[in-house]
Order: structure tokens, then C-alpha cells, then sequence
């Protein structure tokens, strides 16, 4: 049984509740009380995760910690198209990867921004929310260019990637930091795009998109 | 009025919703299925939220925190999930703005629509070919700035751009030649620059509209004047955006040197209360039932079959031939006969016959209703009751008129009783809850596409002559029900063997008379003017009288007259009820006599 050391509210814990659902895999998921009981760093806790950070992964006794690696094992396990994380294509793999750590700047401006404002957590709010601007610009620029291509997703191929799902709730909760989304239309078009996706799954803050057309 | 891009017309992508702003005013931009683009205050009416959040079903735009649902071209609230009773005012409306598409842009207005312009601007440079609009470009910077820098905007033909330079090979030493390109304005108005670059014979115009968002925030919208071709297309919308970047960066840089202007305060109108508020309803009209569409089908070409679940309390039993009252969110009320069987207790079925040139009860069913949506209704009514101690039974139906029959087909079938059904139908794919019928067995019979007159002749040949107490009920089109009321007494069929409901009452009420009412037992005597109903009259002075379809065709605002001369305008009575004298529908009929005495 996969077992995810998980918190509702977390935006790197939902990135492995959507990708789980997505695949249609059961899980149980392990309340850490992120907040205020900061359980997530409690001394036994950090027996699992020396770093004091979830998600954490627990399947059958392979332990994995840190969102985008848990994305990419449950990818490579459990996802016999291959597709979600391209491992025979040199380009998109690459393409993956690189998108994948575009969303660690993210998670560190977007989403330390939401930590901000609803969890009082110490951040120079005006930098991450500044940080968190400039890359949606770059995302935003970038999924432009690739609907004139005829992609739907950041990597140039006709199915998602664990880099959408990595990407999607640093955005999609964006406005939970004060980073509104209004200047992004492309961006905001691709949320959509995820959210259509068979088996998505929304959390607290986030809602299902109008269905796509039949 | 100025008229302002707020978006490309392919940022309104299928069921999506955009968050627009002009001058400080919020915008939501939706387009629906039938192409129609919808510019509007981005405010539910309820409690303020964003309707950008909101769900864009293709007609209607659903607010995400109470389900407020507005519709496309109107934006008149339709439906509000928590009061299903209580219909919106027709006048609760969302503000809308003048909205237009033009060059692949949208464009709107949040001027007063009396003023100025009646359409975005038009620019003969665009007219011509393939107009083909930029990436917009969002710069944080007042728009008076943005204009400004345009103008020293520098770019080449689309013709000579072969690749765009970021990946030129050489590219350390790579600037932009923006200073040997050989561009000239055009035209330059306050928010527009019309440029032109040249490079042999090869000439592009660029017009670049400045969208004033807010006092320090300008969303470049430029468009190309032709198509550029196949193979370069990317390459010149790439050195575009990358040379309005550049700019961008430049015009963001020197506002950040100067003191950043306040936001622009938008005053919000209010609704007021008279709009926002519920209409009162009528007592004796009351809906306490709740009940959950929990199924939407097409019952037949032209029919919608709804079944209505409970919400709360278990439904309440009836007999075949009940109807019930259903408030639609439009505020009308309309009667539905249940097509169930006995014994189906758990939820209510009704069948509604589209008809779009009526006053809008079935249009809204048919439309905005769906499943999932909760609707008040009124406990079930029973105006034509079956009998079942009859050794002869027929049902006839025209059409739609069919549920209440097919509550009692169901019900004669499982007591193992006979009967006979007559179907009346244009054809098969007009026949309502074929599948229902169909389980009904042998006993009915379809006539499919007759005339009027065959119809007459089949009916006269199915009645025959009436035998001892035979039973006949019939449900149809007013002509359907008068021709056959005319043929079951040549055929010697006793009155009280006819039964008959009509859906409307055809007839043209005459309610120029006025007169008075006296109530025996409460001892009281009413004023009844013109142009009002005995009905509104006891409503007026409180006195509480049930009602239904409130156009005499139900039966529900029965009341006995002791004394007086009845106008009788309804369709429920019979002729012998009629002349006895003693009985009245107090929705249409009056007095011929200047005083009545009710029975009340």
C-alpha cells in the first residue's frame, strides 16, 4: 500500500494527491500537522525525513521524500504509457526536467508567498511575490508560444507531463499569496487545460473547470 | 464612449472565463457557445465575489460561492440555488459594458453608452488583409508612458524576419538593429500608435493599442496588418514579443524611477433593494415542497422528462391524475401532471412539451433547468380522479396529454383492471416516455398522423356506444378535448362518464365587470373591479384560497355560491355543473348579477 505523509493544505502534497489520482492509485494518506502543530519537524518525524519537509513517499517500505522525486518514481512505477514522464525521449525528458526545476523557483516564491500570508511564515513577501511575477511572465510567455505551436502543455508533446503537475499548484494557488493571475492569460488557459485532465482531483481553494467540450 | 482592446478574441477560449480590467474597473469576458461575447462587472450580485472564478457553461455564468447563475447576452440572474421558490426579480441583472470584436481583438467600454462611438475604433490599415493580433504585452507602467515609447517602437517587415534573434548563431555579438531599421509613424492618437517599417519593397504596418488597466499598469495590444506567411509566422510574432519585451523593460525601469501612481478608485453601483429583492408570492399559491432534478432526459422529440427527487422530507403520496405546481426560476408557475405508477413514492416524474412561443414556463424547464438544481413545488392535486369501478375504461390522449394517462394506465394495469389507451401523435419520435408506454401493454393503441377530421372519426369509432358505466378520460389539445366532449354525447355518454383535463384554458376571460362578493361565513363583502379576479379580490382582504394554474382550467380555486348569477369562463366544469349553479373557479369566472355570495 502507498502511504504519503501529507498535509491538505500543502501545495507540494497535492501535487502527489493529483498525480496519484490521476493514475488511479490507492493511497493512504498520513495527516502531518503542518500547521500550527509544525508536526513536520517533530522528532519523529524527522526520523523519516531527515529535512523536516513533506511529502514524503512511502511505498511498501521504498521510502522517497521531496514533491518533484516522489512525481518522478511514481511515474516511472506506475505509469506503463511512459508518458508522463518521458524517459525514451531524450528531448522531452529533458524538456521534463528542465520544467520540473523551474517549479522549485516557484515552490520558493509563489508558494513561500502563500506560506506567508496564510501561515505567517517569515519571507520578505515583497521579493517572493516579485519572484513569483517573474517567472509566471516566463511560464506565460512560454505557453503562448506553445498554443500558436499547437501544444497544450509546458512540454512540447501531445500528452501532460509530471512538469504541468509540478507546476500547477504553485500557480493555481497563487492568488492565496496575493500573486494575482490577471496578467497571465496563457497561464490561466493551461490551468483549465490541467484541470480536464482524467481522474484530476481539486483541493481546498482549487475547483474543476467547466467540462471540455464533448 | 472610448472603446479599449481587453483581450484577444482567442484568449475567450471554449468555456473559459477572462479577467478584463479598463481604468481601474474589474471586467469578466466569457463567451458561449453560440459565439456571443459578454463583457461584465466582475462582481456576483450576492455577495461580490469574482465572477472570473465563476463556471462558464457555455450559456450562463455560474458565480463559484453561492451558484448565482447569470445568462449570456443579458446577464439576468436566472437561478438562485438557495431561494427556488422565490424567482429573481426579472430586473436582477448584472451590470453589463459594450462589447465588440474587431481586428482579433475584443474590445469594451466602461463609458456611458450615450456617448461617443457606437464600435471599437476602425482602422482602414486593418480592413484589408488578415489582421493578425501580437502577444499582448502587460507593463506595469501608467499608459500616457507606455504610448509614449511606442512610438519610438522599432521592428522589421514581416517579410525580412527570418528567425527570431534570440537564436541568432552569432549571438554574443548579437544587438538589435532596431537603429538601421527604417520605421515611420503613421498615426499617433493618445492610446494608438500606427507604425509602418520598410525594407525594400517589403513594408508591414503595425497598430499597437494601449489598454489602460489601471494608473500604472498598460497591456500592449499590437496588431500585424496581414498574415505573415506559413513558414515565418512564429519568427515574426516572436521578434515582436521580443522587441516589445525589450521595450517593456525599458518603460517598467524608468516608471520604477518615479512615484508610483495611487490605483483608480471605480465606484461599484449597487443593486438596489427594489431589484435585488424576491417578489412576494401570492398566498394560497404556496410551494413547500423541495424536490432535486435528479434526471434530465428527452422524453420525445419536443419533451424533457424531469424526475424530482425529495430534498429533506419524504415526498407526499397521490393519486393517478395528480399534478403539481412547479415556481421556475424565471418566476412563473406552471402545472405538470405525474406520470408515475403506484407505489412509486421516492421520487416524482413530469413530462414538459417545449412550447417557445408561450410565455416562457416550458423554455425555462427546457433551458436553464438542469439536473442537480432544486425546485419548489406544491404538494400534488388531484382534479381528475379515476375511477376503478368501472367495467369500461378509456384513455385518450393527444400529445403531452398523456402523463396524467399514463399515471392511471399504470395503475388500472397493476389492480389488473382493464382499459383501453389511445395515443394521438404526430409520429413515433413525438410519442412522450415511448418506453413507459410501451410497458403498458396491448392495451394501447397508437394513432399516428392523423388529421383533425380522421382524428374526429376514429375517436367517434373508438368510444361507440357507451355502455354501462364505461369511463372515459381524456387529456389533449383544447380542439381535442371539445371535439370529443361533442362526440361522446352524440354517442349518448353521460356527462359524468367524461372526463376530461385540458392543459390551458382557451378561452378569452372577460373581466370588464365589476361587482360585489359577499362571504357568508366570514361576513364580509368585497369590491370586485374590473380587471380584477374574485381570487386577487379575497387575497386582497387576506381571505386565503388555494389556487393552481389560476386560468380556470385546474379546478383548485373552487368555491361554492349561495346566491347570485355566475359568468362561468373556465374549462373545468361541466355544462350540467355550469347550470346548477352552485359552484364557481374564482381565477376567471364572475358574476352577471351585481352581487354573489360565497360559501367562504
Amino acid at each position: 500500500m502507498i502511504k504519503l505523509y501529507n498535509y491538505e493544505l500543502s501545495a507540494n502534497c497535492y501535487k502527489q494527491r493529483l498525480f496519484l489520482s490521476i493514475l488511479g492509485l490507492d493511497y493512504e494518506a498520513v495527516t502531518i500537522e503542518f500547521f500550527p502543530g509544525m508536526e513536520h519537524k517533530s522528532e519523529a518525524f524527522l526520523e523519516i525525513n531527515p529535512l523536516g519537509h513533506i511529502p514524503v513517499l512511502d511505498d511498501d517500505g521504498f521510502m522517497v521524500r521531496d514533491a518533484h522525486a516522489i512525481l518522478i518514481y511514481l511515474a516511472a512505477r506506475y505509469d506503463p504509457s511512459g508518458r508522463w514522464y518521458p524517459t525514451s525521449d531524450p528531448e522531452l525528458l529533458a524538456k521534463t526536467a528542465q520544467w520540473l526545476l523551474f517549479c522549485e523557483g516557484t515552490t520558493s516564491t509563489a508558494s513561500a508567498a502563500r506560506l506567508h500570508d496564510s501561515l505567517h511564515y517569515d519571507f520578505d513577501i515583497d521579493a517572493v511575490r516579485a519572484g513569483a511575477h517573474r517567472l509566471f511572465r516566463v511560464a506565460d510567455e512560454h505557453l503562448w508560444f506553445a498554443e500558436q505551436e499547437g501544444y497544450d502543455w509546458l512540454v512540447p508533446t501531445d500528452h501532460p507531463t509530471i512538469a504541468d503537475l509540478a507546476l500547477f499548484p504553485d500557480v493555481i494557488l497563487s492568488e492565496e499569496g496575493g500573486v494575482s493571475r490577471q496578467d497571465y492569460p496563457a497561464l490561466h488557459r493551461w490551468t483549465d487545460r490541467v484541470k480536464r485532465i482524467d481522474g484530476f482531483t481539486p483541493m481546498p481553494g482549487v475547483f474543476f473547470a467547466a467540462p471540455a467540450r464533448a | 464612449m472610448t472603446w479599449h482592446p481587453v483581450a484577444s478574441s482567442a484568449d475567450l477560449t471554449y468555456r473559459t472565463t477572462y479577467h478584463a480590467q479598463i481604468s481601474g474597473r474589474e471586467l469578466v469576458a466569457w463567451r458561449a457557445d453560440d459565439d456571443a461575447v459578454n463583457l461584465w462587472e466582475n462582481r456576483c450580485l450576492h455577495r461580490g465575489s469574482r465572477l472570473t472564478l465563476g463556471i462558464n457553461d457555455g450559456a450562463e455564468l455560474m458565480c463559484r460561492y453561492h451558484g448565482w447563475r447569470y445568462a449570456n447576452r443579458t446577464a439576468g440572474c436566472t437561478y438562485i440555488p438557495a431561494h427556488p421558490a422565490d424567482a429573481p426579480a426579472r430586473s436582477v441583472c448584472n451590470r453589463t459594458y459594450p462589447v465588440a470584436e474587431r481586428y482579433g481583438l475584443v474590445w469594451g467600454s466602461v463609458e456611458p453608452q450615450d456617448s461617443g462611438q457606437a464600435g471599437p475604433p476602425a482602422v482602414d490599415l486593418l480592413e484589408a488583409g488578415a489582421p493578425t493580433p501580437l502577444r499582448p504585452i502587460v507593463v506595469n507602467a501608467p499608459p500616457a508612458k507606455v504610448a509614449d515609447a511606442l512610438a519610438g517602437y522599432r521592428f522589421q517587415p514581416s517579410a525580412a524576419v527570418t528567425q527570431h534573434p534570440g537564436a541568432a548563431a552569432d549571438w554574443r555579438s548579437y544587438r538589435s538593429p532596431v537603429g538601421e531599421w527604417d520605421v515611420a509613424t503613421v498615426e499617433r492618437d493618445d492610446l494608438r500608435v500606427t507604425l509602418r517599417a520598410a525594407d525594400g519593397d517589403d513594408e508591414t504596418h503595425v497598430v499597437l493599442w494601449v489598454q489602460p488597466v489601471d494608473a500604472h499598469r498598460s497591456v500592449i495590444r499590437g496588431v500585424l496588418d496581414a498574415r505573415p506567411p506559413a513558414p515565418s509566422r512564429l519568427a515574426v510574432l516572436r521578434h515582436h514579443n521580443h522587441l516589445l519585451s525589450r521595450l517593456r523593460d525599458r518603460v517598467e525601469e524608468q516608471a520604477a524611477l518615479e512615484p508610483m501612481p495611487e490605483p483608480i478608485q471605480v465606484e461599484i453601483v449597487p443593486v438596489t433593494v427594489e431589484l435585488s429583492g424576491m417578489p412576494e408570492l401570492g398566498a394560497g399559491r404556496r410551494a413547500p415542497l423541495r424536490v432535486r432534478v435528479a434526471r434530465k432526459w428527452s422524453a420525445a422529440a419536443d419533451v424533457a422528462g424531469f424526475e424530482l427527487e425529495p430534498v429533506g422530507s419524504p415526498l407526499p403520496g397521490f393519486q393517478a391524475g395528480a399534478h403539481i405546481d412547479v415556481h421556475l426560476p424565471n418566476g412563473l408557475v406552471r402545472q405538470y401532471s405525474l406520470t408515475n405508477g403506484p407505489g412509486e413514492s421516492d421520487c416524482y416524474r413530469i413530462g414538459v412539451k417545449l412550447e417557445p412561443e408561450s410565455s416562457g414556463g416550458s423554455v425555462c424547464l427546457h433551458e436553464t433547468v438542469r439536473e442537480g438544481d432544486v425546485l419548489a413545488i406544491s404538494e400534488p392535486r388531484n382534479n381528475f380522479t379515476l375511477s376503478r369501478a368501472s367495467e369500461r375504461t378509456v384513455l385518450l390522449a393527444g400529445g403531452i396529454g398523456i402523463t396524467p394517462l399514463l399515471s392511471m394506465a399504470q395503475t388500472l394495469r397493476q389492480s389488473g383492471l382493464a382499459f383501453e389507451m389511445h395515443v394521438f401523435v404526430r409520429d413515433r419520435r413525438f410519442l412522450p416516455f415511448g418506453e413507459l408506454v410501451s410497458s403498458c401493454g396491448d392495451s394501447v393503441v397508437e394513432h399516428l398522423g392523423l388529421s383533425p377530421q380522421r382524428t374526429t372519426e376514429e375517436i367517434g369509432r373508438i368510444l361507440g356506444e357507451h355502455t354501462l358505466s364505461a369511463q372515459l378520460y381524456v387529456c389533449g389539445p383544447a380542439p381535442m378535448i371539445e371535439a370529443t366532449s361533442g362526440i361522446a354525447d352524440e354517442l349518448g355518454w353521460p356527462e359524468e362518464s367524461v372526463h376530461f383535463e385540458y392543459f390551458a384554458n382557451p378561452n378569452e376571460i372577460d373581466d370588464s365587470t365589476a361587482f360585489d362578493v359577499a362571504l357568508a361565513r366570514s361576513g364580509l363583502t368585497l369590491r370586485v373591479e374590473s380587471a380584477q379576479t374574485v381570487l386577487e379580490a379575497l387575497r386582497a382582504h387576506d381571505i386565503d384560497m388555494p389556487s393552481s394554474c389560476e386560468q380556470g382550467a385546474c379546478g383548485t380555486c373552487l368555491a361554492s355560491v349561495l346566491e347570485g348569477e355566475i359568468l362561468h369562463q373556465d374549462v373545468y366544469l361541466s355544462r350540467s355543473e355550469r347550470a346548477a349553479g352552485d359552484r364557481m373557479l374564482t381565477c376567471v369566472s364572475r358574476a352577471t348579477s351585481d352581487r354573489l355570495v360565497l360559501d367562504l
